[in-house]
């Protein structure tokens, strides 16, 4: 069951169907958002931008779902779906080694080089131990991510699920739609 | 219950899991030294494929060698990848990344895209549902097995077909090396002088079904899960936490001492398989035989978690415990029964351990003939 | 020495996106990792790419950081004394 949602696209926040009003667009809305509603999180500006997305998309959404406690729990599982991976930061990564001239591989760029990083800082920042998992479909389709949040709930252990879609291709084009799911009982 | 129908190991060496099966056995690894191969100032050991044996116009080699796994797995089995009960799971990490390099333009650029990959797969085999990709650093291949027994298990399916797949190219490696996570020779799963991984090409295929009984000479996926370490995104936990949790799901109810090993991610990083360690004596294992494969293949990234699950699966039948290669002093804080040669067994059970970048860590039971 | 302790922390804050932190906020001699900075190891591990990047020194033993990254003025030093460009 679907407790809260959480949407954001490079012009539009919208936290359970309700605009949350702001001034910037693209990646100036991410830290806007950033600024707003966390603020003691100075890890967020050195993730790439689908984490920067995914982890603000969860943190609108764990505010919404009440007081914020942040013990422990194994219950919670974390599971994404996109398309395009880790693309934008893929590029980025890239172009440290693109020129032989100006071969400087990265380090901090190439551990964003894998889609579910994003998962990995959400648990970090909320202490979850339970299930992270990322997936690419390569285009959206909600009944299949439905479908597969659905069959996460056969872990033994798993009794809720923030869960959904965390795309981004490039710094300015983004798109997250996340919901809180808790099983039926 | 989850049963293995066929499967396919396409590895630098050789092109069926038997194949496989037998090099490994016969102590043979693909690990060799490369200097200066594309353009990368440092050198580096790795198993790879013949790149020019499989790419070709159409197909870029991740494609190619994953049509040709499953294309083997399907043989001698019934079924017809056109049935809308077919679904296929690619376990992939990096698949296509080296077309983000400017200087590469055989193929569509679109092809670096994980979905488009894999549409080229089921395009290939004519199957008509949307494949699922799944990128979980290094225990995606893990991780698509589990995604295969739920959809099993759901009933929304009536086969799966699991393959993984990574190949190596400038863009891993020098992220490897930037990390100085690469070792400068074979690699020395939990030796006291490991000194980092290696890094390997393949893909391999499971494919499974669902079923109310089983034979005694069938294999069943029993229970997997995955668990984060909720700590740092490219260092292990220092206590285990998620390896030991997924490892107490994998485990469940079942006596360890039905285990014939554990088949550990054991990359020879110093971090990672002394956290393994830990992990395993948390979860009461540490009795248990280790070993890890990344002596014959290297971390073969999207492909481990399926290939290692063959080879394991293969040496059970073999009632053989195969050896660690590169493994010869124990170089972790508990002492755990690391392998160094081959020794028998007639048990029928062993766990896959993976563990990856974001922190996450994935186990699964495996047993011939299912739980008693 | 200054100069170069200054331009060091500006370096710093550009590579390991340190956004809301001016070079006047960065203490010559604390401590850059655990309490102080708070950087961890793929910071250290960016200080190395930086250290070369720029002043064309290359750290072959990863451990060999663990000395330098001390504090930006043992880093400095350090600069100061092996630098090639």
């Amino acid at each position: 069951m679907i407790k809260h949602q959480v949407y954001i696209s490079p012009n539009e926040v919208k936290v359970d169907g309700k605009t949350l009003t702001h001034n910037e667009k693209g990646s100036a809305l991410l830290t806007e958002l950033y600024r707003n509603n966390i603020g003691d999180y100075p890890k967020f500006f050195k993730m790439d931008t689908l984490s920067k997305l995914g982890f603000i998309a969860s943190e609108l959404l764990l505010n919404a779902e009440g007081d914020r406690v942040f013990e422990p729990r194994e219950d919670r599982a974390v599971i994404f779906f996109n398309r395009n991976a880790s693309l934008q930061a893929d590029t980025h990564y890239q172009s440290t080694i693109q020129n032989p001239e100006n071969y400087f591989p990265s380090p901090a760029a190439f551990v964003y080089t894998l889609p579910n990083i994003v998962t990995g800082e959400i648990a970090i920042r909320n202490k979850y131990f339970g299930e992270t998992s990322f997936m690419v479909i390569d285009d959206f389709d909600e009944k299949i991510i439905m479908k597969n949040l659905e069959n996460a709930f056969q872990d033994p252990i798993t009794k809720s699920i923030i869960g959904g879609w965390v795309d981004c291709s490039d710094e300015e084009h983004f798109e997250a739609h996340i919901f809180l799911m808790e099983k039926d009982n | 219950m989850i049963v293995k129908v066929s499967d396919n190991i396409i590895s630098p060496l050789g092109t069926t899991s038997a194949e496989n099966y037998a090099k490994v056995k016969a102590d043979i690894s693909a690990l060799r030294r490369y200097d200066g191969l594309w353009g990368l100032p440092e050198p580096f050991f790795a198993s790879l494929l013949d790149r020019d044996a499989y790419a070709d116009d159409r197909h870029t080699i991740d494609e190619k060698i994953v049509i040709d796994s499953i294309s083997k797995s399907l043989e001698r089995t019934e079924i017809d990848t056109t049935w809308t009960k077919v679904l296929f799971i690619i376990s992939t990490t990096k698949g296509n990344v080296f077309l983000l390099d400017e200087r590469e333009n055989g193929y569509p650029k679109e092809r670096v895209r994980l979905g488009m990959m894999a549409r080229e797969v089921t395009k290939h085999f004519g199957n008509p549902n949307e494949p699922i990709v799944v990128s979980n650093a290094c225990i995606s291949g893990v991780c698509a097995q589990i995604e295969a027994m739920r959809y099993l298990e759901s009933g929304e399916y009536d086969y799966v077909i699991v393959c993984g797949v990574d190949v190596q190219s400038a863009f891993i490696v020098s992220g490897f090396q930037s990390f100085k996570a690469l070792s400068q020779e074979a690699c020395k799963p939990f030796d006291a002088h490991r000194c980092g991984l290696n890094l390997g090409d393949a893909a391999a295929t499971i494919i499974y079904t669902r079923k109310d009984k089983v034979d005694d000479n069938e294999w069943v996926a029993c229970r997997g899960a995955i668990r984060n370490d909720a700590n740092h995104i490219s260092g292990p936990s220092r206590v285990g936490e998620g390896s030991f949790r997924a490892l107490r799901v994998a485990l469940g109810d079942l006596d360890p001492s039905e285990l014939a090993f554990i088949n550990a991610h054991g990359t020879a990083t110093p971090y990672n398989d002394e956290m393994e360690s830990i992990a395993i004596e948390r979860a009461g294992l540490a009795g248990i035989p280790v070993n890890s494969l990344k002596g014959y293949y290297g971390h073969t990234m999207g492909a481990a978690g399926v290939l290692e699950t063959i080879i394991s699966m293969q040496a059970v039948d073999d009632h053989n415990i195969l050896a660690t290669r590169g493994f010869d002093t124990l170089g972790v804080t508990h002492s755990l029964d690391v392998t160094n040669h081959n020794r028998y067994t007639e048990k029928h059970a062993f766990i896959k351990l993976l563990s990856g970048f974001g922190g996450c860590n994935a186990a699964l039971l495996m047993a011939k003939g299912g739980l008693q | 020495m200054d100069e170069l302790i200054y331009k060091l922390k500006q370096q710093i804050i550009e590579a390991l996106n340190l956004e809301d932190m001016k070079p006047e906020d960065i203490d010559d001699n604390a401590s850059l990792f655990g309490e102080g900075l708070g950087l961890d190891s793929i910071d250290a591990l960016e200080l190395i790419v930086m250290m070369e990047k720029n002043y064309g020194i290359k750290l072959q033993d990863p451990a060999q950081g663990k000395e330098i990254f001390k504090s930006v003025a043992v880093m400095a030093d350090f600069i100061a004394k092996n630098r090639t460009k």
